[in-house]
């Protein structure tokens, strides 16, 4: 002790040293050490059973009644919503939220369809020039006025542009004039005959008292707005004058925005999340205790888009080869664990009859055969290219160095590009300024929607594909008022994508959905929608 | 009073500076945000119709000054891509990451405060030693590390915390705080390292000053001098490492908030860089660099009255 | 012996820091002539498979050998913290010494602008600055070099005025050493005591800024490894394979840690301020 002691006089200041005082120091100190760890123990107690208290709060959301009626779930999305304005809207994460806010006279089904929802029923002329549509009455805006054939000539104006000039739908441009005819009844003129426009006549109904939408977005739609906040949630309440008998069955819906997969994934196991979209296989396979797993066909195309325009894809040869050096059986089941359809072509089987299956395996993975191509090509040592690939969004770039690693193998030298989406959508979609890319193609659920990007002047034909053959067919389909001709036409097109080896199509990836276990009635649409007007709690067991 | 005349007019040029180099940054970036916001499918119309809205069209000077004047009065623009005033969102995110701050700040306080009081007391012993080479290591564990490894061992083995998880104030305030305590741990243990170095540091000069020794022979008791006087005149100098800390657990807050999926206004930043997001962008930056020009100045100010001889330098 | 230990009191530090430094470094250097896989080999084979005998870090989601890719990674990671912490120092001197020899208004409006810069949050004012230049390695080594120059201009500048008073500065002055000559040759090696270590915990500070903004996805980009951007894309797996997260976040402590640690020893003994009395 006294040895200490000394020591610690030069550094320490402690003049006296008494054995005695140094003891009692010690014990005092010893006694501060045990109060700050109590505190910091206490402290560190609190917290760790405060942040327990998520776990428990968020045990049942299901109706305590035992009715199927009631109750709420929440829903994860990875993508921040943006707009609520149904005529602007063009990004799919806000599409799947505000198809349960507003309706259009026509509504898709799960099976692809589109059947009346605020029209009862509608007649095309023969000439395909006039659509009638008798409009449903006694529908309520989510404001409690009453929806008038006004309200729907108002919109349908409004996203055609017919005030304006400018459309906000592009698809409409071709509407002449919106008029009230008959009882109750709305006439849509266009310019052109197109046999065609239903599908796009989903153009959401809005009341014309309501001067800015996407502040205040007022449907008629099964659930109403509530409030949206930035990176949290987006929170729906059920509309209880819905016009269609029996639903919906839910009190509230929760939106809640997740950063990514991952932390949904947790948040799915923690509890806090009752339905997640767009799942990963993987970790669907983990969820199987609680959730049942549920998938579709999602109609999107997975592409590795080649740049038809530019040096050295402008070469078929080339493209050709590219095909047989895609290994997709493999890259599905890296990227999605097998959950995917190979497709060979621009369109997906889900687009059933349009679909044209005879294209299937058109090419069958081949790298012997992919190097002959390349010699042929002028290329017998390979080349060296980039591939653009916006950063944001892992899946693509994922894809992409799969695709770049299965190239390797013919000789040809990938390299990965990785940009933001702005300059992705500049650099690549706008500009068309790149060699190659990877991105997934989406679409209204109309054949006429998925192809026409192929069309050699169509805005959004940023692979830069160019057949006189194709633009031909296309722009003939329009007036075609056969639906069994027009469906030839497009099984056509789909096959001169093939012939002329547009790209390298690879995959529509499975939708797959976990649906907590209790939760009854989801189905998976083959468009970027949630429906959960139709989701219930399966109530008491009788 | 010829010393804070002199703050004042430099904090105003930073300010000034700070809004120059934030404007300008964002004026070359490349990109065009109605096309972000319009996404892949837009038509041309719909593209025009837009940046004609966004007054995209404009000249430089006009901008900036529009911008500039606006800010004076709280008025940052609207955000392009949420069609939301750039001050309702700040309005919304902010107090979230301040809140992280802050409770990150509290705690490097509560732990660091012992620590540098018990590490002082036996200087160069075994108990200070230890403390000295933990603190080292803590030091340098970045702080998104930290969550990272967090999440592993304290969330998904020990199952502590929900990762992921986080619950809005206005849903429930306790479970806020609570949803903010492990991010905010990860954010202050590498500055209750460096934090409990300087509490050390400056306990042990002030210990050996005349004035303690002085009242010590006149029989102060070692726990007397150390809460009366040792202690608070050590904490003298700690201002100023405690506001270069505040900054930097501000910084570190940001990163954290990506790794534990806390929507503030980090996540915001970068969802607005991303998507060109100008006005939201340069509000954000603007807001954080600003206030961090007003902290530091505080604390001059605060150092300056506690200890006067401050502004004789 | 005992003086032997006694003079190497504190080097532990210096010890254990050049060892962790060491380790990175030969990782960097070895990825230049030998990796156990490719790095970049896809295959469904490896996905995601545990640490096991052929792969002792395990594979990641696409199934690429997590140890080559870690070897890999630690290159831009490296790269970016020396290079830039030779272009802020670079830049420090220059402001620094012609803040702290010419003074006055200069002076004023250097430090105004190096005050302005201080202001915000580091990461902050990379993450501004990558947006705006764009995200390649040049653009990180760049922005972080600006980012960090300003506290070496604040050490420069008040080094060399406390210095400008000194006797031999004074009479080199005398005897007509030029400017230049008087800043290289008499008052730089006056400031390393100061300024070594501030700058190996900047290489440190460099490596960690640098690893926030790749795992932020703004950094280094993919399929490009960088130990920041590895933890970006393993944190999606962490649940399911987090060694995609351990083994990266190891090799990123170890160099932070040895160059504090190495900062740390330097300092100890130089005796230079320093928290060890």
């Amino acid at each position: 002790m006294l040895k200490y002691n000394k020591m610690n006089m030069g550094e320490d200041v402690r003049g006296e040293g008494e054995v005695s005082m140094q003891c009692l120091r010690i014990g005092r100190r010893l006694q501060v050490l045990r109060c700050a760890c109590l505190v910091i123990t206490l402290f560190l107690f609190t917290f760790s059973q405060l942040s327990c208290a998520p776990l428990f709060r968020t045990a049942s959301r299901a109706p305590d009644d035992g009715s199927i009626y009631g109750g709420e779930v929440v829903v994860g999305i990875t993508q921040e919503p943006t707009l609520f304005d149904p005529h602007t809207v063009v990004a799919a994460g806000d599409e799947e939220i505000i198809f349960n806010i507003f309706e259009g006279l026509v509504k898709c089904t799960p099976d692809g369809h589109f059947e009346p929802a605020l029209a009862i029923d509608y007649s095309i002329s023969e000439d395909a020039m006039t659509y009638t549509f008798l409009i449903r009455s006694g529908v309520r805006f989510h404001n409690g006025e009453v929806m008038t054939r006004e309200d729907v000539v108002y919109s349908i104006r409004r996203a055609a542009g017919l005030d304006t000039g400018t459309p906000l739908r592009s698809e409409l441009s071709d509407i002449q004039s919106v008029t009230l005819s008959g009882e109750n009844e709305v006439s849509i003129v266009l310019n052109e005959p197109d046999a065609e426009l239903l599908p796009f006549l989903n153009v959401a109904i809005i009341p014309r008292s309501v001067s800015d939408i996407n502040d205040t977005p007022i449907g008629t739609g099964p659930f109403k707005f509530s409030s949206y906040r930035v990176s949290e949630s987006v929170i729906l309440v059920r509309n209880d004058d819905y016009w269609q008998e029996g639903i919906p069955y839910l009190n509230k819906v929760t939106f809640k925005i997740t950063a990514d997969m991952n932390t949904a994934f947790m948040q799915l196991r923690s509890g806090s999340i009752d339905i997640f979209p767009y799942l990963d296989p993987e970790k669907a396979s983990q969820l199987t205790d609680d959730f049942q797993i549920i998938s579709g066909e999602s109609d999107m195309i997975h592409v590795f888009a080649l740049n038809n325009a530019v040096a050295p894809f402008d070469n078929p040869k080339v493209r050709e080869a590219m095909n047989y050096a895609v290994d997709r059986e493999s890259l599905i089941s890296l990227l999605m664990s097998g959950e995917g359809t190979m497709i060979f072509s621009g369109m997906s089987p889900a687009m059933g009859s349009y679909y044209n299956e005879s294209l299937e395996n058109a090419y069958r993975y081949d790298p012997g055969k992919a190097v002959e191509l390349l010699e042929q090509a002028g290329f017998p040592d390979g080349f060296q290219a980039t591939v653009t690939v916006p950063s944001n969004y892992a899946h693509h770039v994922n894809a992409a160095t799969i695709i770049a690693d299965q190239l390797r193998k013919v000789g040809v030298e990938l390299t990965i590009v990785s940009v933001d989406w702005a300059t992705w959508l500049e650099k690549v979609y706008t500009d068309r300024d790149y060699q190659s890319t990877v991105i997934a193609l989406t679409s209204e659920f109309a054949p006429r929607d998925v192809l026409n990007r192929y069309v050699s002047d169509a805005h959004n034909n940023f692979i830069g594909f160019n057949s006189k053959e194709y633009d031909r067919i296309f722009s003939s389909i329009r007036s075609e008022p056969d639906e069994d001709e027009r469906i030839l036409a497009y099984r056509r097109l789909q096959e001169i994508l093939v012939s002329e080896n547009a790209s390298v199509f690879f995959q529509d990836p499975r939708n797959i959905v976990a649906v907590r276990n209790g939760l009854i009635g989801y189905v998976v649409y083959p468009v970027y929608v949630q429906d959960l007007s139709v989701v219930h709690y399966e109530g008491a067991k009788e | 009073m010829n010393y804070f005349l002199k703050r004042t007019i430099q904090l105003i040029c930073t300010l000034i500076t700070v809004s120059i180099i934030t404007f300008c940054a964002f004026y070359v970036i490349p990109g065009d945000p109605a096309r972000v916001i319009l996404g892949p499918d837009a038509s041309d119309e719909q593209m025009d119709n837009l940046r004609e809205d966004l007054g995209l069209n404009r000249s430089f000077p006009v901008r900036y000054f529009r911008w500039v004047s606006g800010a004076l009065t709280g008025d940052l623009g609207k955000s392009l891509t949420f069609r939301q005033p750039v001050s309702e969102l700040l309005g919304q995110k902010l107090p979230v990451t301040l809140s992280l701050a802050a409770m990150a700040l509290l705690i490097t306080m509560l732990i660091s405060f012992p620590l540098g009081i018990l590490a002082s007391g036996r200087p160069g012993k075994f108990l200070d030693q230890l403390l000295s080479v933990l603190g080292n290591i803590f030091f340098s564990f970045p702080p998104f590390v930290l969550a990272l490894l967090m999440t592993l061992l304290l969330g998904l083995t020990l199952k502590l915390f929900v990762a992921g998880e986080y619950i809005s104030f206005t849903e429930s305030v306790p479970g806020f705080l609570a949803s903010l305590f492990f991010p905010a741990l990860a954010v202050a243990v590498p500055k209750i390292a460096i934090s409990q170095k300087f509490l050390r540091a400056s306990i042990l000069a002030e210990k050996n000053k005349e004035y303690v020794r002085a009242a010590k022979s006149r029989g102060l008791s070692d726990t007397k001098a150390m809460v009366l006087h040792i202690i608070p005149n050590s904490l003298v100098p700690i201002i100023t490492v405690f506001t270069i800390i505040a900054s930097e657990i501000l910084g570190g807050s940001l990163v954290v908030e990506m790794v534990f999926n806390i929507p503030g206004i980090s996540r915001l930043l970068i969802t607005a860089i991303n998507v060109r997001d100008f006005p939201l962008t340069q509000g954000i930056v603007l807001y954080l660099a600003g206030m961090t020009v007003i902290v530091y100045f505080l604390a001059d100010i605060l150092h300056s009255l506690v200890d006067p001889r401050i502004r004789l330098k | 012996m005992r003086n032997i230990i006694r003079y190497h009191r504190h080097s532990p530090y210096l010890i254990v820091g050049s060892f962790f430094v060491g380790i990175v470094l030969f990782a960097v250097l070895i990825s230049f002539f030998y990796l156990p896989h490719d790095p970049y080999a896809t295959g469904i084979a490896t996905k995601l498979i545990a640490p096991e005998f052929e792969h002792p870090f395990g594979c990641d989601h696409e199934g690429r050998d997590v140890l080559s890719r870690v070897i890999l990674g630690t290159r831009p990671t490296v790269l970016i913290s020396l290079s830039g912490i030779l272009i802020a120092l670079v830049l420090g001197l220059i402001i620094g010494s012609i803040a702290g020899r010419v003074g006055g208004l200069i002076d004023n409006l250097l430090m105004l602008l190096s005050d302005s810069i201080m202001a915000f949050p580091g990461i902050l004012l990379a993450l501004v600055f990558v947006a705006v230049i764009g995200r390649g390695m040049l653009s990180i080594i760049l922005g972080l070099g600006i980012v960090f120059a300003p506290s070496y201009a604040r050490i420069v500048r008040s080094g060399i005025r406390q210095l400008n008073n000194r006797e031999y500065i004074l009479l080199a002055r005398l005897i007509g050493v030029k400017t230049p000559r008087l800043l290289v040759v008499h008052l730089f090696p006056g400031l390393l005591p100061q300024l070594l270590p501030a700058l190996v915990v900047g290489i440190a500070n460099m490596a960690l800024a640098e690893a926030a903004l790749s795992y932020l996805g703004q950094g280094v980009q993919i399929p490009l490894p960088s130990l920041g951007n590895m933890l970006m894309e393993g944190q999606s797996y962490i649940t399911s394979a987090p060694w995609t997260v351990i083994f990266p976040s190891l090799f990123l402590v170890m160099y932070v840690l040895g160059l504090y640690f190495i900062s740390e020893g330097i300092r100890i003994k130089y005796g230079s301020g320093g928290t060890e009395k």
